[in-house]
């Protein structure tokens, strides 16, 4: 019941008329970004950090709010419009999306997609509410070596189980752990792997490594092999939903919710997972033949889950502190930059901006239902701008979001080595998101080993002293050992079918 | 580096099964060169880590662990992850590059491309507290957009000038980030 009234408190911090402008100008940004190729809420986010600067928390947070939702969003109408494969958790909706659009009912797709995503963030969300507190009781007791034991699990989380090749992810992992030590120690004041830059000292710029990589990078890969010749939209007319689509669409909804959330949830977040099942089910259970041939189902499935997945990755930021996608590590970094530290006391100490967060979670995702079915006509638009300007505009803004930070053309420098880091990383199948876990979380990390191993005079056995640290230290082995033994596992199911 | 052989001619289906996207399977290409540099780059980085975390100076109030132990550890931890990649990736392992709504996966690295844009983007940041922020941001919006194959330079470099001045105005008047603006642009929107 208290968490309803904070909920309700929430709510009315979040919608005076200021309060919603910021969750606007978030949710159109964010649906903005998100439907352009080549960026991603990730990278919005980090271009907005500096912004933090001047902005209070609560506004800030109420527009990462909708920029969140928003990428998701713009996400699924380029998968669906776009006859060309994008981002990994929106495959699966583009597989159906874009035969129905061929079919001329991508306006139908769109809808269910735009449903769906409402429907899957209002559930995740609402869940978001309920689980947070139940979590954070849980999780109060928790000391510095269970704390590590978390971020060790994170990192394993998000190297291994996500992306092709667990190695590569690892790799990635250990780019980011090196370019958080680069700085000055927290806890005794020393300098390390500075090269003697006086810049270095105060540490590498979360802001540049996440735009180098993720903008950046990007550019270089796209402007390796660009895709030449016009952009090909697909038409978004045709009827919307039907009477039957409606009631083929709303189970595959929830379903496709109810496999998103726990996997966003449980520190193993990603959307790829939950949607990728969404669809398998959905195809299963289909009585229509319609597959391969643009059915509505598996649109309607695996975008519920890709947005309920988003919801979920919330509740082990919220109530942990522990990001598990790069969106909610560039997110953990905004905490970090208005000196909030992010772990089970958060709900207790910031309690008003974090429900104030999560009620214009709620309102963010109202916007879009309202807003983006009728503006369809403009992100097609965007869609549709030639590439060459749009990478030299992403290009534009990298600089302006990571020469604000420090005013250091220093920045700019490293922001072209990383990129090019981030271009190499592309191009032979590294992720980028473990990086940009590492160099968040690593030093994090690092803190409270050191804390825990102070505390109980350099013994090691302190960092399985607990049974929480023990379960949370035996899921991170299973999460390396398990994904090449289903793989494994899978490879020999999936032939015959 | 990789050789970007076009894919054989025998006609793609467009839309792959879900376990076909799952599964992503790599066509044998020969042994990646570029991969093999980069996992010795990060076994290097590891050796490096833990020669450099040898050379922190230890404050003397530290007692258990201090500024060197973490440095060890994520030393340690890069030169197993750089070895072991290096000698699957010599041994043929290949990772699927990443895929995008504008990454053409059959077309041949453009490296003439990547070169122009990275100087192009060296350049601005060097001229950036010179000639001020729009003015070097619009050189290098012209120069990428030129190397990406937009024709002409004039439209690439007035859609860049009017972008970036726009940008500034916003940022800097109404938001107040600093960006130099250059002495032009500070002098006609001083009374701003």
């Amino acid at each position: 019941m208290d968490a309803f009234f904070q909920l309700a408190q929430g709510f009315a911090d979040a919608v005076t008329p200021i309060n919603l402008l910021f969750a606007l100008i978030g949710t159109l940004l964010g649906t903005a970004v998100g439907v352009l190729p080549g960026i991603g809420p990730a990278m919005t986010v980090a271009l907005l950090l500096p912004i933090t600067y001047v902005l209070e928390p609560t506004g800030a947070f109420i527009m990462f709010a909708g920029i969140y939702y928003g990428g998701m969003y713009g996400g699924s109408t380029t998968s669906i419009l776009l006859n060309t494969p994008g981002e990994s958790s929106s495959i699966m909706t583009a597989l159906e999306g874009n035969l129905m659009a061929k079919a001329g009912r991508g306006a139908a797709a769109l809808g269910t997609a735009a449903i769906g995503s409402f429907v899957a963030g209002t559930i995740g969300t609402l869940l978001l509410a309920l689980v947070a507190p139940a979590v954070v009781t849980l999780a109060v007791a928790i000391g510095p070596a269970d704390y590590f034991a978390l971020a060790l699990l994170a990192f394993v989380a998000v190297s291994t189980v996500l992306g092709a090749s667990p190695l590569r992810g690892l790799a990635s992992l250990c780019i980011g752990l090196f370019l958080g030590l680069v700085g000055t120690d927290l806890l005794t004041g020393q300098q390390r792997f500075t090269f003697r830059i006086p810049q270095l000292a105060d540490g590498i710029d979360v802001v540049v490594v996440a735009v180098a990589l993720f903008a950046v990078g990007e550019a270089l890969h796209v402007a390796s092999r660009l895709r030449h010749g016009p952009v090909e939209v697909m038409s978004s007319s045709g009827s919307f939903m039907t009477r039957e689509d409606f009631r083929r669409s709303w189970k595959p909804w929830l379903r496709g919710t109810a496999f998103g959330f726990p996997f966003g949830a449980l520190p193993a977040g990603g959307a790829e997972i939950p949607t990728f099942l969404s669809y398998a089910t959905e195809r299963r259970l289909s009585k229509h033949d319609e597959f391969g041939r643009g059915a509505i189902e598996g649109v309607a499935g695996p975008e519920a889950a890709n947005n309920a997945a988003a919801a979920g990755v919330l509740v082990p930021l919220l109530t942990l502190g522990l990001p598990t996608s790069a969106t909610a590590a560039i997110l953990l970094a905004a905490f970090q930059g208005y000196g909030i530290q992010p772990g089970p006391t958060l709900l207790t100490t910031e309690s008003s901006l974090v429900w104030t967060l999560i009620a214009s979670l709620f309102i963010g995702n109202t916007m879009l239902l309202v807003l983006n079915l009728p503006l369809v006509g403009v992100w097609v638009k965007l869609l549709k701008i030639p590439r060459p300007y749009l990478y030299a505009g992403i290009l534009m803004f990298a600089s302006l979001g990571s020469y604000a930070v420090n005013a250091d053309p220093l920045d700019l420098v490293l922001l072209l080595v990383i990129g090019l880091l981030g271009f190499a990383m592309r191009r032979f199948g590294w992720p980028v998101a473990p990086a940009v876990i590492g160099l968040i979380l690593g030093p994090v990390a690092e803190t409270n080993l050191r804390r825990a191993l102070a505390i109980s005079d350099g013994d090691v056995s302190v960092l399985v002293s607990s049974p929480f640290s023990i379960v949370v230290l035996v899921v991170a082995v299973l999460a390396v050992v398990g994904p090449p033994l289903l793989r494994r596992f899978r490879r020999r199911e999936a032939v015959p079918a | 580096m990789s050789t970007g052989e076009p894919a054989p001619a025998a006609p793609r289906t467009r839309t792959p099964e879900p376990w076909e996207v799952e599964e992503a399977g790599v066509p044998r290409r020969p042994r990646n060169w570029g991969e093999l540099a980069l996992s010795t780059l990060l076994l290097l980085l590891g050796v490096y880590l833990v020669i450099g975390a040898g050379g922190i100076a230890i404050p003397g109030s530290s007692n258990t662990v201090g500024p060197r132990f973490f440095p060890y550890l994520v030393g340690a931890a890069t030169i197993v992850v750089g070895g072991v990649l290096a000698l699957r990736v010599l041994r043929g392992d290949q990772g699927p590059e990443e895929a995008g709504e504008d990454v053409d996966p059959d077309a041949k690295t453009s490296w003439r491309a990547v070169g122009i844009i990275a100087l192009a983007f060296l350049a601005h940041a060097l001229l950036i507290n010179v000639i001020g922020w729009p003015l070097s941001v619009t050189l290098m919006f012209g120069v990428v957009a030129w190397a990406l194959g937009s024709r002409g330079i004039i439209r690439p470099l007035l859609t860049g000038g009017i972008v970036s001045v726009v940008v500034w105005l916003v940022f800097v008047k109404a938001l107040g980030v600093l960006l130099p603006g250059g002495i032009l642009l500070e002098l006609a929107t001083g009374w701003l």
